[in-house]
C-alpha cells in the first residue's frame, strides 16, 4: 500500500498535468524552429505503391489521433488551418478557394519549361509578371473531365482545412501561344533536357481536348511561394524537420482525409500527390504541406474515366483475387455490378447509389487511413456537414461545365454520397457537441447527427457530474446520474461554487435504439475562470 | 520487402511523437534541473527542440534506391532513345532473345525514326534489322517505311506439309537470308488503314543444328518439302486492309479486322511464285464491368500457284506455337492452307494480372475446299497474363488435350 502511494506520488509529480493554462490551444506552432536544412525528397510512384501495398510503414495503432487539443480538434499548423469546420464560410468563400486573384485569360503569357511529373497532358507558363503556373489539359476522350475535378477538389479541400495551390480555368487559344527563348524540357525520348520548340507544344495538345472554338480549356495551377521540398508521407516524420514531431499515420487531419476521400472519390490520396514547400516566415524557414492534384477525384481518372475499380478495392487486394482464381472467375467482386448511369464524358465513372462510405478505399493502403478511428471520422464527417447543398452545387459550378446536365448529375451524386457519410461516420459514434455552460450554470450541448438529419434525436441522454484533477488526472464523482429528455442540465449545486481554475468532468451518453454506440459518453472537461466556465476538455 | 519494412520501423521508432495531452504516450524525457513546461506551446517547444539535437537527412532505404534506379535507369534503357536493350523473342521458335539496339526517332525534325539493333538466343537464332520511317505529317495519315534484315535461324522444325503429317517426322531445318523493302501506310481514320509494300526476299534453307533430331534434308526430299534444295530469291509485294476499334489496345472490347494479299514472285528459279490471301478477325466482348472478357479470333490464309509451280514449305502457312495452336510443337502444322478459331475466357485477378481459359482449333489443307470444321487439331488450356492497358509485358500458357502432348508457353507478348 506504501508502495503504491508513493508510486502514485511520484508520478503525479513528474506527469504532466492533463490541461495546461493554455489548453486548449488552437496554433500549434510548428513553424517555431528553423528548417532551412531540410532536403528535397520525392518519392516514386513505384515504391510508394509497393511500400504501402506489401510493406506496412508507420504503426498501426489504436491511438488517439497526437495531434489534436485537448478538445478534440484539430489547431491550425502548417498542414492545416480551420476553416469551414470552425467558422462559418459563405459560399462564396468556398467556391473561391485558395485563390487571390483572377486569371481568365492567358494572353502574354509564356511557355516556360515542359511537365516532367504527373500524368497529365501540359507544360509550365509564366503570366506577364514572371510567376509560374502548371498549365493542364483533359483529355480528348473526356473534355472538362480532369480539369473540372481539379477545380471542385482544390475548392473542397481548401474549406476543409488543406493548404492549396490556387487553380484557375481558362482559354489557351494555340495560335497565340509565345515559346520562351529559353524553355526547357526534358525530352521523352532521350531524357537529356534541351530547348523548348513548336512541336513539342503541338504533342501536348495533339493529347488533349480541343473545344468546338478551336481553343483549349486549360486549368492554372499557380506555384507557391516557396522551394519545393517533394512529397510527405502518410507515416513517420521528415527526420530532417525538427517541427515535424506527430507521426503522420497518427495526424488527425491525415486520418480523417479518408472521410473527404470517400466523399469525393478521391482514390488518388496518396504521399505522391502532396508538395512540401519550403517557406519563408520572417528570417526562419519551415516546411508547409499541400495537398495537390485533385485530377482524379470524382468520376475522373485524369487521362480516362475512372475504373470501375476505383475507390471499391485497391488494385492489390488478396481475398477477392485468389477468390477469382480459385473460381475461375466465378466470383464476382461486387462493385463489377454496379450500374453507372449514363452521363457525359466530362462526368466521367461517378455514383453515389452504390456507394458505401465504410468500403470506401483509395489505390492502395494509406498508413492514415488505415489508423482513421470513429473520432478522427466524426471530426471530419462534422466539417462535411457544413456544406450545404447549395454550396456543393456553386463547388461545381465552378468547373463550368459546358453540358448543364454535368453539372446537375456531379451536385446531385456529391449531396448523395455526402449524406451518407454523414449517416455513416456522424451517426457512428455519439455525436453530440457544442457543449458550454452559461454563467447561471446551464450546460447546454448539441447533436450533430440530428441537426443535419443524419439521424433522428436521441429519446433520452444521462449525465454523470465529477470534480476533475487535472494534476493526478483523477475525476471524483458527484450525486448519482441525471437523466434529462432536453440537451440541457444544470451543474450540481455541489460543483456550482467551485473556485477559478478548478475543474469538472460530466460524462455525456445519449439512448437511441438504431445508435447503440451513443452509450458510449463523450467525457466533457470544463474549468471555472472568472467569466464562468470554460470548455478546455472533450473525448469521445 | 521485409527489409523495406523493418527500416520503416526503424525509423518510426527513433522518431519521437507528439506526446500531447490527450496521447497515451508519455512526454519525452525533462533533465531533473529542467522545471517542467507550464504551458502546452512550452511542451511541445522542448519536444521540437529535443528533436532538433537529433536532425538526420532523410535517405532513400535499400528499397526505395532500388526502385529509383530502376525507374530512372533501367526503364528508359528500355525505351529511350539512343542505345537501348532489345529483349524479347525473334520468331516462334527462338525462345527469349537478347541484344542491343540504336534508335533515333527524332529524325527529320522528329518526322522520321530509325532503329538498329541485333539480338540473339541462347539457341543460337540470330537478327540484324535496319529499319526507317517517315511521317511527313504530325497526325500520322501517311507513314512510308523502309527496313533490311538479316536472319539466321538454325533449328526451325518441319513434320511434312498437310493434315496428316507425323510428329514422328520431326526434323529441323536452317534458315537464313536477307530481307528488305519498303512500304507506305495510309491511316485516314485513327480506325481504318491500308496500305502496301514491296520486299525482296533471299532465303535461303540449311540442314538444322539441334543434333538430336534429324534434319530436315534427311527426312524429307524436294517432292516432300518444297524448295528444300532451291534457292529462291522472291520479290513479295502485299496489300492490306485493316479496321481496328479495340478498346483498349490490350482490348476489353472492339474488335480488329483484316485481310492482306501477298504476291510472291519467285525471280531466280520461276518454280516457286504463288498468292496468298489472309483473313483474319478478333472480336473481345467484356462483362462484369470490363473485368471478363471473352475473346475471339479468326484467321483463314490460302494459296493459289500457277500451274506447274509449287509453293515452299518454308513459307506455306503454318500452325502450331504460341500464338496458334499453343498445344502444338512451333511450326507443327504446314499446307497451301489453313484455318485458326481461338477464344478465350479472360478474367482479371488483380490490376494487372489477368488469367485466361483458352481453346484453339484449327488445321492445314492441301486443297482449298477442305477448309471446314471436320478433322480439327485442337487444344486448351489456362493462362497468365501480366498486363497493362497498352499490352501484354509477359504470358504464360500451359496448353493441354493436343495430340502432341502439354506445352508450357512463357512468352512476351499477346497471344491476340
Amino acid at each position: 500500500m506504501a508502495v503504491a502511494l508513493l508510486a502514485a506520488t511520484v508520478v503525479a509529480a513528474v506527469s504532466p498535468p492533463r490541461f495546461y493554462q493554455d489548453d486548449p490551444i488552437w496554433t500549434d506552432d510548428d513553424k517555431l524552429l528553423d528548417a532551412s536544412k531540410v532536403t528535397f525528397v520525392e518519392d516514386s510512384n513505384g515504391y510508394d505503391f509497393l511500400i504501402n501495398t506489401f510493406g506496412k510503414p508507420g504503426q498501426r495503432r489504436d491511438v488517439r489521433a497526437l495531434n489534436v487539443n485537448t478538445v478534440d480538434e484539430v489547431p491550425d499548423s502548417s498542414w492545416f488551418v480551420n476553416r469551414i469546420g470552425r467558422r462559418a464560410m459563405t459560399i462564396e468563400d468556398i467556391v473561391r478557394g485558395p485563390d487571390q486573384r483572377t486569371v481568365a485569360s492567358l494572353d502574354g503569357w509564356v511557355v516556360s519549361k515542359g511537365k516532367s511529373t504527373g500524368v497529365q497532358a501540359g507544360f509550365r507558363m509564366n503570366d506577364p509578371s514572371g510567376q509560374t503556373y502548371q498549365i493542364e489539359f483533359d483529355p480528348p476522350s473526356n473534355p472538362e473531365m480532369a480539369t473540372g475535378a481539379e477545380i471542385i477538389g482544390t475548392a473542397f479541400y481548401h474549406a476543409f482545412g488543406y493548404h492549396t495551390v490556387e487553380v484557375f480555368l481558362a482559354e489557351l487559344d494555340p495560335k497565340k501561344i509565345v515559346i520562351a527563348p529559353d524553355a526547357r524540357i526534358e525530352d521523352p525520348l532521350i531524357g537529356d533536357k534541351r530547348l523548348m520548340t513548336r512541336r513539342d507544344v503541338d504533342d501536348v495538345l495533339r493529347r488533349s481536348a480541343i473545344q468546338p472554338n478551336g481553343k483549349y480549356r486549360v486549368l492554372a495551377s499557380r506555384f507557391a511561394t516557396g522551394a519545393p521540398l517533394g512529397n510527405f508521407r502518410y507515416y513517420g516524420t521528415r527526420p530532417d524537420d525538427p517541427n515535424d514531431i506527430a507521426a503522420h499515420e497518427h495526424r488527425r487531419e491525415l486520418r480523417g482525409a479518408r472521410v473527404f476521400g470517400a466523399w469525393l472519390n478521391h482514390d488518388d490520396s496518396r504521399g505522391v500527390n502532396s508538395l512540401d514547400f519550403l517557406t519563408a516566415d520572417g528570417s526562419k524557414k519551415y516546411v508547409k504541406h499541400y495537398m495537390f492534384d485533385f485530377g482524379s477525384i470524382m468520376g475522373s481518372g485524369t487521362k480516362f474515366e475512372q475504373r470501375h475499380r476505383a475507390g471499391n478495392e485497391y488494385i492489390v487486394e488478396w481475398a477477392p483475387g485468389w477468390l477469382t482464381l480459385a473460381t475461375l472467375g466465378g466470383y464476382v467482386r461486387p462493385w463489377m455490378l454496379i450500374d453507372y448511369p449514363k452521363v457525359p464524358p466530362s462526368v466521367g465513372r461517378f455514383e453515389g447509389v452504390a456507394f458505401d462510405p465504410i468500403k470506401w478505399v483509395p489505390e492502395y493502403p494509406n498508413p492514415a487511413f488505415e489508423n482513421m478511428r470513429p473520432d478522427d471520422a466524426f471530426w471530419a464527417a462534422r466539417i462535411v456537414s457544413k456544406f450545404s447543398d447549395q454550396a456543393i452545387k456553386a463547388v461545381v459550378e465552378k468547373a463550368r461545365y459546358s453540358d448543364p446536365i454535368a453539372t446537375k448529375y456531379i451536385t446531385e451524386t456529391l449531396i448523395l454520397r455526402r449524406d451518407k457519410v454523414l449517416k455513416t461516420w456522424l451517426a457512428g459514434v455519439n455525436p453530440l457537441v457544442d457543449f458550454a455552460i452559461d454563467p447561471q450554470g446551464q450546460l447546454t450541448f448539441s447533436n450533430a447527427a440530428v441537426d443535419v438529419h443524419a439521424a433522428t434525436p436521441a429519446s433520452g441522454y444521462r449525465l454523470t457530474w465529477a470534480r476533475f484533477d487535472s494534476v493526478t488526472n483523477a475525476a471524483t464523482r458527484v450525486g448519482s446520474e441525471v437523466t434529462s429528455q432536453e440537451m440541457l442540465s444544470r451543474v450540481p449545486a455541489e460543483l456550482a461554487n467551485t473556485r477559478a481554475g478548478d475543474y469538472i468532468e460530466v460524462q455525456v451518453s445519449a439512448t437511441h435504439a438504431d445508435h447503440p454506440t451513443w452509450a458510449k459518453p463523450v467525457v466533457v472537461h470544463f474549468r471555472r475562470v472568472a467569466a464562468g466556465w470554460q470548455l478546455v476538455g472533450m473525448e469521445r | 520487402m521485409f527489409t523495406a519494412r523493418s527500416i520503416s520501423l526503424l525509423l518510426l521508432l527513433a522518431t519521437p511523437a507528439w506526446a500531447g495531452a490527450q496521447t497515451t504516450q508519455p512526454p519525452a524525457s525533462t533533465p531533473a534541473q529542467t522545471p517542467p513546461p507550464e504551458t502546452r506551446a512550452e511542451e511541445l517547444r522542448r519536444e521540437r527542440e529535443e528533436k532538433q539535437k537529433h536532425l538526420t537527412p532523410q535517405q532513400p532505404n535499400a528499397v526505395e534506391s532500388a526502385i529509383n534506379l530502376a525507374e530512372k535507369k533501367a526503364m528508359p534503357f528500355l525505351q529511350r532513345d539512343g542505345v537501348y536493350a532489345k529483349l524479347g523473342s525473334l520468331t516462334t521458335s527462338s525462345g527469349f532473345a537478347y541484344g542491343a539496339g540504336f534508335r533515333n526517332r527524332r529524325l527529320f525534325n522528329r518526322h522520321g525514326t530509325g532503329d538498329v539493333w541485333a539480338a540473339g538466343a541462347i539457341n543460337h537464332y540470330w537478327a540484324v534489322e535496319g529499319r526507317m520511317s517517315y511521317t511527313p505529317n504530325p497526325n500520322g495519315i501517311v507513314t512510308v517505311d523502309g527496313f533490311i534484315r538479316r536472319v539466321h535461324y538454325p533449328r526451325e522444325e518441319f513434320f511434312g506439309v498437310g493434315p496428316d503429317s507425323q510428329r514422328a517426322n520431326r526434323s529441323d531445318y536452317k534458315t537464313s537470308g536477307v530481307g528488305s523493302g519498303v512500304g507506305v501506310t495510309v491511316r485516314p481514320t485513327k480506325k481504318f488503314s491500308v496500305g502496301g509494300n514491296v520486299d525482296y526476299l533471299t532465303p535461303r534453307i540449311g540442314p538444322g543444328t539441334a543434333g538430336d533430331i534429324p534434319t530436315t534434308q534427311t527426312l524429307f526430299d524436294e517432292t516432300t518439302a518444297p524448295g528444300l534444295d532451291q534457292k529462291a530469291n522472291f520479290l513479295r509485294t502485299a496489300a492490306f486492309v485493316q479496321f481496328d476499334t479495340r478498346v483498349p489496345i490490350n482490348a476489353r472490347r472492339g474488335g480488329w479486322y483484316g485481310i492482306q494479299f501477298d504476291n510472291y514472285d519467285d525471280r531466280t528459279t520461276g518454280d516457286f511464285s504463288f498468292r496468298m490471301t489472309q483473313l483474319e478477325f478478333r472480336q473481345y466482348v467484356n462483362f462484369l464491368s470490363e473485368r471478363r472478357v471473352l475473346a475471339f479470333r479468326g484467321w483463314l490464309a490460302t494459296t493459289d500457284v500457277n500451274s506447274g509451280e509449287q509453293i515452299p514449305f518454308y513459307l506455306m502457312p503454318s500452325l502450331g506455337g504460341n500464338t496458334t495452336l499453343r498445344g502444338f510443337r512451333a511450326l507443327r502444322f504446314r499446307g497451301p492452307n489453313a484455318m485458326l478459331l481461338q477464344a478465350e475466357y479472360r478474367f482479371e485477378i488483380w490490376a494487372g494480372l489477368d488469367a485466361a481459359l483458352f481453346y484453339d482449333t484449327g488445321k492445314v489443307t492441301d486443297r482449298r475446299a477442305d477448309l471446314n470444321f471436320k478433322s480439327l487439331e485442337h487444344d486448351y488450356g489456362i493462362g497468365f497474363r501480366f498486363n497493362t492497358d497498352q499490352g501484354v509485358i509477359l504470358r504464360i500458357d500451359a496448353a493441354f488435350g493436343s495430340s502432341d502432348g502439354r506445352h508450357l508457353n512463357i512468352v512476351f507478348g499477346s497471344v491476340f
